[in-house]
């Protein structure tokens, strides 16, 4: 792997760190899978983008993308909530509806932004060449958001949050309102991956309305990677260990999709997705047994 | 003080399941009283419990804390007063996270929130405390996961955490009918211990006839959503297991045998 597409790997996995950091928040603790995530990415890139290319300046456009992507995350949680549609399914009807919002938000399938502002332009002065500029800056922005993501992981209302995954009924118990933290949950989790859509569109010049295809895989696969490899319970080192998955996951990819001898190419890409996945849940499983195995022979005097 | 008037709780009213557990229940518990309640399967014993606690929803009559009506008030807005322990150990507590996070979920009851850190060093010296009186061994393994605890010693700790905000009423539902004797009997006396020292307002659901008399101050006891006896001073005193028996066969009907004596004087 040359170093130009070394970084070029990164910064989209310090990226995906940030859509890895939602779905931790919706897989994880609060325990509602949600695929809004695949509609909410490119929701965030279809929005800032537009903006964008209207002339509002880069900074307020990224943030209006990841108000629309929280908004998003909302409607999933009332559909569940208020009607008792299951989760999985109340999280499709939203990613399938928007599908053709972002379509009518762009007003056509791809947007390109390679002459406009992005939040890059502040610092293209500084004398960094862009492939260094880019993963550093997004670096910055997954390592201040991951930081702020865990201190909240830490507050009461943080901890509430968990125990809402955790233990409904003894979150009730509590005096915490469990609908609450699943609307505040699904927009903070959607409006993180919304962010990560907008900066994606920035860093790569374009939005497009099928972007988002597979975000919750990469996103689920990243978590997973994280947490085989650096299991912790310091929530600091557990959202580290999403964005350190996401790399991995990434790196991981290009190499597959790069080493000949393999004779993968580019559309292979969502089977070696599958495999990876596939692997990361299984290693666990097999640990445990294996060590369940090893235990049991030792008790038995190790003659078995 | 717990009062209910003409308390009515009907599950799936309207629809062919229709079940009124319970049928109008009048009862007053004064402020500082500890009162066991008794009756069979099915009687609305855990029905009157999460009723009050507000789980369950009262489809008539009134339910009210000292002055305060709460009957519309939904179960997160009674835990300013209101402390439970539930049956099942494993109810009580979140298994994937610590004893100290559990702790201060609890400690957090009534004050629900804030942004400000969860866990500090006042807070786990407090909890350090509080885990000593158990003689569990527990104040030293704040951070271990709860799920790594075994049911008696989840129990334990939801009992203590019941009792780290101040409240008026503590609901204990069989909270002890799922350990084994030892444990439970330390329950007990833990419970008891609380109980005391914060001239709590107790409604404690139970199976064991022993118990129902040993604890408290009076009993009551349920039958088909309805009091069909209350047990209280001089004449509470002089009842035995055998008397109670009887009047739980009085009120099934006379011809209908007790078919679990067992679970009925189990200890």
């Amino acid at each position: 792997m040359s170093l130009f597409s070394f970084l070029g790997t990164l910064e989209i996995g310090l990226i995906f760190g940030l859509v890895a950091m939602g779905v931790y928040l919706t897989f994880r603790v609060l325990d509602f899978p949600d695929l809004t995530v695949d509609g909410s990415f490119t929701l965030g890139a279809a929005v800032a983008a537009t903006l964008i290319v209207s002339g509002v300046n880069a900074y307020p456009a990224t943030f209006a993308g990841c108000l629309a992507g929280a908004a998003a995350g909302v409607v999933t949680a009332w559909l569940n909530l208020r009607f008792n549609i299951l989760h999985l399914l109340a999280s499709i009807l939203t990613m399938t509806a928007l599908y053709t919002i972002n379509l009518r938000v762009m007003g056509k399938p791809n947007l390109a932004l390679i002459t406009d502002p992005t939040v890059l332009t502040p610092f293209e002065g500084l004398g960094l060449a862009n492939i260094y500029l880019k993963p550093i800056f997004v670096g910055v922005w997954v390592i201040v958001v991951g930081v702020l993501f865990a201190l909240f992981l830490k507050t009461q209302y943080g901890l509430a949050m968990r125990a809402v995954g955790a233990n409904k009924r003894m979150a009730q118990a509590n005096g915490i309102v469990v609908k609450e933290k699943v609307y505040v949950g699904l927009a903070l989790s959607n409006g993180l991956v919304a962010l990560a859509g907008a900066l994606f569109a920035q860093t790569n010049g374009f939005a497009d309305s099928t972007m988002g295809i597979g975000t919750i895989v990469v996103g689920l696969a990243a978590v997973i990677v994280g947490e085989t490899l650096l299991s912790s319970r310091k929530m600091l080192m557990i959202i580290f260990s999403c964005i350190v998955g996401s790399i991995l996951y990434r790196l991981a990819m290009g190499f597959a999709l790069n080493a000949d001898f393999l004779g993968f190419n580019a559309s292979d890409l969502n089977l070696i997705t599958a495999l990876l996945v596939g692997l990361a849940l299984v290693l666990p499983q097999l640990r445990k047994e294996w060590k369940a195995k090893q235990a049991a022979i030792k008790a038995n005097g190790g003659d078995a | 003080m717990i009062r209910c008037e003409q308390l009515k709780v009907t599950f799936n009213p309207g629809l062919p399941s229709e079940k009124k557990a319970l049928r109008g229940i009048d009862l007053e518990i004064p402020q500082g009283e500890f009162v066991t309640v008794i009756g069979s399967n099915g009687a609305g014993k855990s029905t009157l419990l999460n009723a009050v606690a507000g789980d369950i929803p009262a489809s008539g009559g009134r339910i009210l804390f000292g002055d305060k009506d709460v009957t519309k008030t939904p179960a997160t807005g009674r835990t300013k007063e209101v402390a439970r322990v539930f049956q099942d150990p494993l109810a009580g507590t979140c298994a994937s996270m610590t004893i100290e996070e559990n702790m201060a979920l609890a400690y957090g009851r009534g004050s629900r929130g804030k942004l400000s850190f969860a866990l500090n060093d006042k807070l786990r010296k407090i909890f350090r405390e509080q885990l000593s009186r158990l003689n569990l061994g527990l104040e030293n393994r704040l951070d271990a996961e709860m799920g790594l605890l075994s049911g008696g010693q989840r129990q334990s700790v939801s009992l203590l955490m019941s009792a780290l905000q101040p409240s008026s009423i503590l609901l204990l539902d069989e909270h002890t009918a799922a350990l084994d004797p030892k444990t439970a009997a330390l329950i007990m006396d833990i419970s008891a211990q609380i109980i005391a020292g914060k001239q709590l307002t107790v409604m404690m659901v139970t199976h064991s006839m022993r118990q129902a008399l040993d604890f408290g101050s009076r009993t009551l006891m349920l039958h088909e959503g309805k009091i069909v006896f209350d047990l209280a001073g001089e004449d509470r005193s002089n009842y035995e297991i055998s008397d109670l028996l009887e009047l739980f066969a009085k009120a099934r009907g006379s011809d209908e045998a007790l078919d679990d004596d067992k679970l009925l004087l189990g200890s």
